[in-house]
C-alpha cells in the first residue's frame, strides 16, 4: 500500500513527534508513505478566511502533485483532511470553478483531474485490509491501556464530506484501539471541538473546551487520549498545564498521536516515537503497558 | 391593567405591516400566540402579485379582471380596484425595506406565471416568498423596537366590547398562565385562517379560528365562511403545500393513465387554471377511479423541467417532497391531493379595514381586521394564488392608516378588568373540571374527518346535514373532555383545547353557510346545485350567532367595472 | 415498539429535570413531531413543546434528538432510532429550559437584534425597485433561508463555554446584510462583527452547518464575513492578524512559521497578549518542541509564490 503523505505543517514543527511516529508506524505496517515535499500548507481553514480561491488553488496544486505520482493522499491531521476534502468537493461540484482553478495552476505545470483520493490515516487503518494488516503485525498488544479517542472536528463535520461512517457516533478509532489490544473508552466529548482555532482570539473559551473534553475523558476512566489531529494535540497536551479545570483537581492525562499508539503496538519504544517530548508526561503509559502500575 | 393605544392580535404579514404603520404615531402592542417569525405567512411559497410589468406588459385593470373572474364575481370590485392599484407601490416598498426578491438578468424584480393570472405578475423569492416578506417585516420591527411592544406567546381569549365600541382584549401569557386585560383605543385582528378544521390541510397547527370566533361571540357576523379554498397540490396524506409555482414553471398534472386531464376541465389555462377549478378536476378524477394507483392522489410531474431549473426556482419545495415523502421531483412525479388551504371568508370589513356589523356597513368602533381573517371581500368566491400575500400587506398597511386616523383624540373606553378576567378564568376552570370521559384527540380527528368528507371539495345537502349533526354531537362531547395538565406553566394542552372549541364552532358555521348557499360558485361546489345562480345567490352570506342557532343574512356584492359573466378557462 | 426517552422539566412540580419513557409504535411515515404529538395526545397531555407549521418553515419545533439538534417535523421517527430502538429527546442546548422541551429563546433573539438585522440603504429609495443582479441575489440567497430555529445555537461548541459569543444564527443573519448589495453600512457592520464575541470567536467546529435544517450553513456565512472584514482592512484584532500572518507565512515559505505566527497574531504592541505566550513558549522550549528558528520552505515554493501573485494576495 503506497501513498503520497501530506504531512501538514505542524507535524514537522511543533509536533515533530507526529512525523517521527508516522514514519515508524508506516514502516511497521509495511506501508510506503512518500512525503509530498513540494505540497503547500492546506490552509487549515484560515487561508480561506482571506481568500477561498487562493486556498483552493493551493490545495488543487497539492492534489496534482499526488496525481502525477499516481498515488492517493494520506493525511495525518484532521484539519488537513477536512480542509483538503472541502477543496475537493468545491472543485468537483462546480465545473466552471474547477476550470478557473486549473487555469491558475497551468503555468506551474499542474492540473487537477479529480483522480486522487484523500484519506486520513485512521480511515486507511479502519478498512478490512488495514485492520488485517495491523492485527498481523502487532508485537506488543496494548493490554490494560484504556484509550479515549479525540477525533477532531474537521474530520467529522460537515458529515457529507467525511469518510467517517457515522460522524455523530464514530467507531473507527475505537475499533483501531481494540485491534491494538487496548480498551476503548467512549465518552461524549470525543466528537467535540478542542478549541484550538480560537486559542489566539479567546483563550478562555478555547481552554474551556479542551478542559471539558479532558475532564470528560478522565471521568470515564481513560488512561490516555489518542487524537488524529496535531492541532488538537497542541490544545490537549501543550496547553494542558494552563487548564484551570484540571489544575483545581490536580489532574492530568497524557495525549498521544494516533500513529504513536499504533507504533507502540507494533513494537517501537516510546523514545523512538518522541513520547518523551510531550508537555504532559507519557511515563504512565509505559508503566501501564509494562504492568508496573494499575490503571485507574 | 395593560394599556396601549393599539393592540394588534397576530404578527404575520398583516399584523406586522399594520404595526409598522400605526407605530409612526401611536403606542402599539402586537400579540402573537407564537413568535412573529413563526407566523403562518412564512409558509407561503409561490409569490406576491402586482402588475409591475417586469416580465411582460401588464396593467392593474388586467390584474383586477383576473381577480374578479377568479373570485367568480363575488368580489367587491371597489375594494379590488384599490387593492390592485396599491400593489406595485406595496411591492416596491417591501423591496426598499430590504426584502430579498429573485431578479431578472437586468436586476429588476422577477415575475412568474401563476394560476388564474393572465400575465406573469407573481413576484417571488425563490420558492419561499412568504418567508422572505415575513422576515423583512420582522427585521423592520426589530429596527423600530422602541415603538412596538411584542407580546410573544400570548393567547387572545376574547374581545371586550361595550355596545358598538371595542375597548380591548382579554389575553393570557402562555408561558406563565397569567390572565391579563389589555385596554386599547383600537384593536386589530390579523389572526389568519382556520384550515385546521379539515383533515388534509396546508395550514399550521396554529390556524384555528380563534380570532374569527372571538368576533363571532360578541355578535359580529362572519362573511362568506362557506368559501374555503382547497389548494390542488398538497403533498399526499400530509397536506403540506407544494407550491403552485411548480405549475407556474411548467409542471404537468397527470392521472393514473398518464393523461394531462386539465384539458377536459380548463383547456385554455390547463394546469394554471384557478385553484378551485384544478382541485375539482383532481377530485373528479379521483372520484372516477383515475387517481394514481387507485388512491386519492394525482401525479405532479416536474421531470421535464430539468435539474437546473428546479434547483434555481424550486429548491425548497423539492426538499419538502424529499423530507416528507421520500421522493425527488427531479427524477419522479410527486403524488398530491387537494388540501384545505385558504379561508376566503372571515370577519367582514369595509375597504378601510373597519369591522362592520351588517349589510349597511355599520362600523364596530375601534375594531379592525386585515389579512386572511378578514373578508373585504377582495377574493370573492375563490382567491388567486399570490393575491393573499398582497392582501395581507395592502390591508395591513390600510388598517394601520385607519387606526391612526381613528385613534386621534380618542380616550380609552370603559373596561371592567375584574369582570373580564373572571370570565376567562372561569373558562379555564370549566375546562379543568370536566369529567374526562371523552378524548379531545378523538373529537378533533372526527371533526377533521367529517369536514373533509362532507364539507370538502364537493358538497350536497344530505352530506352537509350529516356534517352539521355530527359537529353538534362533537360539541356536546367536547364538554366532557379529559385534561392531563392542570398547571399554569407553559400549558400547551389547555390552549389546544381552547383552539379545538373554536374550531368546532367554526366548522359548524362553515357547514351551515355551505348548506344555505344552494349554488356552486368559486371554491364552494354543490353537486346538487352544480351551476352558479346569480339570480338567487349573487350576494355575500353573513352568518350571525343567536340563542336559536345561526341566522344568515345577505350583503350585496359591489359590482363596478366588470359585469358578471360566465367563468370559463 | 419504540421507546421515547424524554427529558421532562416542570419547576412547578420539582426543581430538577428527570427522564421519562414512553412506548409507542411509530406509524408509517411519521415524523418525530408526529410521534411527539401522538405521545402528547394519547399518553400524556402535559408534555410541552413548541410546534406550528410542521413543514420545516416556521422553526418552532427544534429539539435535541439523541444528543444533537434537529427540526422534529423534518425527520422520520424511524430513522432516529438507536440500537436499542430508543429515541432520546432533550430540549435545545445553550438555552434555559422553561418546561419540558420548550426553552427560553430570549438570549437568542437578543443576539439577533444586536447585529442590526435590517437593511441600511445608502440613499433615498428610487421610485421603483432598487436593482440587484441575480449574482448579487446569490450572495444572500443561502443566509435568507434561515428559519431561526435555534438548532445551530443549541449545538455551537463556543457557546457552551462562552455565553458572550453572538452565535451562528446571529452571525449568519449578519451576513445576509454584509453581503447585500443594497446595504451601505458594510464597513461598520464588519467592524462591529470583528469585536470580541463576533466572527473571530467561532471555533470552526462545524456543528452549526451539520445541524442546520436549511441551506443556511452558518459557518460558511461567518467565513464570508471574515473575508469581507479582511478586505475592508479591519485588521486590528487577533483573529484578523492571525489570518493575515498565517496567509503571509504560506506566501513566504509555502508552510507555517510556527514561531512567527503567534507573535504576529497577538500584534507587536499587544503586551498582555505577548506575555500570555510566554508560558506555552517556555514549555515548548523546555521540551524541545520549538521549531527551528531558521525556517525552511517547501520544495518548489516559487510556484506557490506565483499563485499568490496571480491572485493578488
Amino acid at each position: 500500500m503506497k501513498f503520497a503523505l501530506f504531512t501538514g505543517c505542524v507535524a514537522k514543527g511543533a509536533t515533530r513527534e507526529l512525523m517521527l511516529s508516522t514514519t515508524k508506524a508506516a514502516e511497521g505496517l509495511g506501508f510506503e508513505f512518500i512525503e509530498m515535499k513540494s505540497a503547500s500548507c492546506c490552509g487549515a481553514g484560515v487561508v480561506s478566511e482571506k481568500s477561498p480561491l487562493l486556498a483552493d488553488a493551493l490545495n488543487a496544486r497539492s492534489f496534482s502533485i499526488a496525481e502525477k505520482q499516481g498515488l492517493d493522499i494520506v493525511t495525518i491531521c484532521s484539519t488537513c483532511q477536512g480542509t483538503l476534502k472541502k477543496t475537493e468537493a468545491h472543485l468537483n461540484e462546480d465545473k466552471e470553478y474547477k476550470e478557473k482553478v486549473n487555469d491558475i495552476l497551468e503555468e506551474g505545470g499542474h492540473q487537477y483531474n479529480g483522480k486522487t483520493r484523500i484519506k486520513h490515516f485512521a480511515n486507511i487503518l479502519a478498512t478490512e485490509e488495514g485492520m488485517a494488516r495491523l492485527k498481523s503485525r502487532i508485537k506488543r498488544p496494548l493490554t490494560g491501556l484504556k484509550v479515549a479517542a479525540f477525533y477532531g472536528c474537521y474530520v467529522l463535520r460537515p458529515s457529507e464530506r467525511s469518510d467517517i461512517e457515522n460522524p455523530d457516533n464514530p467507531t473507527e478509532m475505537e475499533d483501531i484501539f481494540a485491534a491494538l489490544g487496548a480498551t476503548p473508552v467512549y465518552y461524549p466529548s470525543r466528537v467535540k471541538c478542542c478549541g484550538f482555532p480560537i486559542v489566539m482570539m479567546n483563550k478562555d473559551a478555547s481552554l474551556g473546551m479542551s478542559g471539558n473534553a479532558l475532564q470528560d475523558a478522565i471521568e470515564n476512566g481513560a488512561d490516555v487520549v489518542a487524537t488524529g489531529c496535531p492541532l488538537c494535540h497542541l490544545s490537549l497536551d501543550s496547553y494542558q498545564p494552563e487548564i484551570e479545570l484540571l489544575q483545581k483537581k490536580n489532574q492530568s492525562i497524557p495525549i498521544l498521536h494516533l500513529p504513536q499508539l499504533v507504533a507502540l503496538a507494533l513494537g517501537y519504544t516510546p523514545t523512538q516515537l518522541g513520547m518523551d517530548s510531550h508537555i504532559v508526561s507519557t511515563l504512565k503509559i509505559n508503566q501501564i503497558l509494562s504492568g508496573s502500575s494499575s490503571s485507574h | 391593567m395593560i394599556e396601549h393605544d393599539v393592540v394588534i392580535v397576530g404578527a404575520g404579514l398583516a399584523g406586522m405591516r399594520c404595526a409598522l404603520e400605526a407605530s409612526k404615531e401611536l403606542d402599539v402592542a402586537v400579540l402573537t400566540k407564537v413568535y412573529p417569525s413563526r407566523s403562518h405567512s412564512g409558509a407561503a411559497q409561490g409569490g406576491i402579485a402586482a402588475a409591475l410589468g417586469n416580465s411582460e406588459p401588464d396593467s392593474w385593470e388586467e390584474h383586477m379582471y383576473d381577480t374578479v373572474k377568479g373570485g367568480d364575481f363575488l368580489n367587491d370590485q371597489d375594494a379590488v380596484e384599490e387593492y390592485v392599484k396599491a400593489a406595485p407601490r406595496i411591492i416596491y416598498e417591501l423591496e426598499h425595506m430590504g426584502c430579498v426578491f429573485s431578479r431578472t438578468p437586468e436586476g429588476k424584480i422577477a415575475q412568474r406565471s401563476f394560476g388564474g393570472h393572465s400575465k406573469p405578475r407573481a413576484c417571488f423569492s425563490a420558492d419561499r416568498t412568504g418567508h422572505a416578506i415575513l422576515h423583512a417585516l420582522h427585521e423592520q420591527l426589530m429596527k423600530n423596537e422602541k415603538s412596538v411592544k411584542i407580546y410573544n406567546e400570548w393567547y387572545m381569549h376574547s374581545l371586550i366590547v361595550d355596545g358598538d365600541r371595542c375597548n380591548g382584549v382579554v389575553v393570557s401569557n402562555i408561558q406563565t398562565g397569567e390572565v391579563e386585560v389589555i385596554r386599547a383605543k383600537a384593536v386589530v385582528f390579523c389572526t389568519g385562517g382556520y384550515g385546521r378544521v379539515y383533515k388534509i390541510t396546508s395550514n399550521a397547527f396554529a390556524s384555528t379560528a380563534d380570532g374569527v370566533m372571538a368576533a363571532f361571540e360578541v355578535g359580529i357576523p362572519l362573511e362568506d365562511p362557506e368559501f374555503v379554498q382547497f389548494h390542488p397540490s398538497g403533498l399526499f396524506r400530509q397536506g403540506i403545500l407544494f407550491s403552485e409555482a411548480a405549475r407556474g414553471e411548467g409542471a404537468y398534472l397527470l392521472n393514473d393513465k398518464g393523461e394531462r386531464f386539465m384539458e377536459n376541465y380548463a383547456p385554455s389555462r390547463m394546469e394554471l387554471a384557478p385553484r378551485d377549478i384544478v382541485s375539482r378536476a383532481e377530485q373528479s378524477e379521483i372520484d372516477a377511479g383515475r387517481g394514481v394507483n387507485g388512491e386519492d392522489c394525482i401525479n405532479l410531474d416536474l421531470r421535464h423541467l430539468g435539474e437546473a431549473r428546479i434547483m434555481e426556482r424550486l429548491p425548497q419545495i423539492r426538499q419538502l417532497a424529499i423530507d416528507f415523502l421520500g421522493i425527488d421531483c427531479i427524477t419522479d412525479p410527486i403524488p398530491i391531493q387537494p388540501t384545505a388551504h385558504y379561508s376566503m371568508g372571515g370577519i367582514p370589513v369595509d375597504k378601510d379595514c373597519h369591522v362592520i356589523l351588517d349589510a349597511e356597513n355599520t362600523r364596530m368602533n375601534g375594531f379592525f381586521a386585515a389579512g386572511e381573517c378578514a373578508c373585504v371581500s377582495v377574493h370573492g368566491g375563490n382567491r388567486l394564488g399570490t393575491n393573499s400575500l398582497l392582501d395581507a400587506v395592502v390591508f395591513g398597511e390600510r388598517a394601520g392608516k385607519s387606526v391612526l386616523e381613528y385613534v386621534r383624540g380618542k380616550d380609552f373606553g370603559n373596561v371592567n378588568e375584574g369582570q373580564e378576567k373572571t370570565k376567562v378564568l372561569e373558562k379555564f376552570e370549566d375546562v379543568f373540571q370536566r369529567d374526562g370521559s371523552e378524548s379531545y384527540n378523538q373529537i378533533r380527528d372526527e371533526m377533521k374527518e367529517i369536514m373533509m368528507s362532507h364539507c370538502g371539495v364537493f358538497r350536497d345537502e344530505e352530506k352537509l346535514k350529516v356534517c352539521i349533526d355530527t359537529l353538534k354531537g362533537l360539541q356536546e362531547r367536547f364538554k366532557k373532555g379529559k385534561v392531563t395538565d392542570k398547571g399554569k406553566l407553559f400549558n400547551t394542552e389547555i390552549y389546544e383545547i381552547m383552539e379545538l372549541g373554536n374550531m368546532l364552532s367554526m366548522a359548524e358555521v362553515i357547514a351551515a353557510a355551505a348548506l344555505y348557499r344552494q349554488e356552486s360558485r368559486g371554491g364552494h361546489s354543490r353537486t346538487d346545485y352544480p351551476k352558479r345562480d346569480d339570480k338567487k345567490f349573487l350576494h355575500h352570506s353573513m352568518v350571525y350567532d343567536s340563542s336559536d342557532g345561526f341566522v344568515i343574512k345577505t350583503k350585496p356584492v359591489v359590482i363596478t367595472k366588470f359585469p358578471v359573466t360566465e367563468r370559463t378557462y | 415498539m419504540a421507546t421515547f426517552r424524554i427529558k421532562r422539566f416542570n419547576p412547578e412540580k420539582q426543581p430538577e429535570p428527570y427522564f421519562e419513557e414512553f412506548e409507542l409504535d411509530i406509524p408509517d411515515g411519521a415524523t418525530l413531531l408526529d410521534c411527539m404529538n401522538e405521545i402528547k395526545w394519547t399518553l400524556d397531555g402535559s408534555l410541552s413543546y413548541r410546534m406550528s407549521c410542521r413543514s420545516a418553515i416556521c422553526g418552532s419545533c427544534a429539539v435535541k434528538a439523541n444528543g444533537h439538534a434537529i427540526l422534529a417535523c423534518q425527520r422520520q421517527g424511524e430513522h432516529l432510532l438507536d440500537n436499542d430502538d430508543t429515541i432520546t429527546l432533550e430540549p435545545l442546548g445553550n438555552m434555559k429550559p422553561i418546561k419540558d422541551l420548550a426553552v427560553d429563546f430570549t438570549p437568542f433573539w437578543d443576539k439577533i437584534n444586536k447585529v442590526k438585522p435590517y437593511l441600511e440603504p445608502k440613499d433615498e429609495p428610487p421610485a421603483k425597485e432598487r436593482h440587484q443582479s441575480p449574482e448579487e441575489f446569490l450572495l444572500i440567497d443561502d443566509s435568507s433561508t434561515c428559519i431561526m430555529c435555534g438548532a445551530c445555537y443549541s449545538d455551537c461548541n463556543t457557546l457552551e463555554v462562552d455565553d458572550d459569543f453572538l452565535g451562528p444564527a446571529a452571525l449568519a443573519k449578519a451576513q445576509r446584510f454584509v453581503g447585500d448589495s443594497r446595504d451601505s453600512k458594510t464597513l461598520q457592520r464588519v467592524q462591529d462583527l470583528s469585536e470580541p464575541g463576533g466572527i473571530w470567536d467561532c471555533t470552526h467546529c462545524g456543528e452549526c452547518v451539520e445541524r442546520c435544517p436549511k441551506p443556511a450553513r452558518p459557518f460558511d456565512r461567518i467565513k464570508e464575513i471574515m473575508t469581507v472584514a479582511l478586505e475592508k482592512g479591519v485588521h486590528n484584532n487577533n483573529g484578523a492578524r492571525h489570518a493575515l500572518s498565517f496567509t503571509n507565512s504560506v506566501k513566504r515559505s509555502g508552510n507555517l512559521n510556527e514561531n512567527r505566527i503567534p507573535v504576529e497574531s497577538m500584534g507587536f504592541f499587544n503586551i498582555p497578549g505577548l506575555l500570555s505566550l510566554i508560558p506555552i513558549g517556555l514549555r515548548m522550549l523546555l521540551k524541545g518542541k520549538v521549531p527551528p528558528i531558521i525556517h525552511h520552505s517547501i520544495e518548489e515554493v516559487d510556484d506557490v509564490k506565483r499563485i499568490f501573485k496571480e491572485l493578488d494576495q
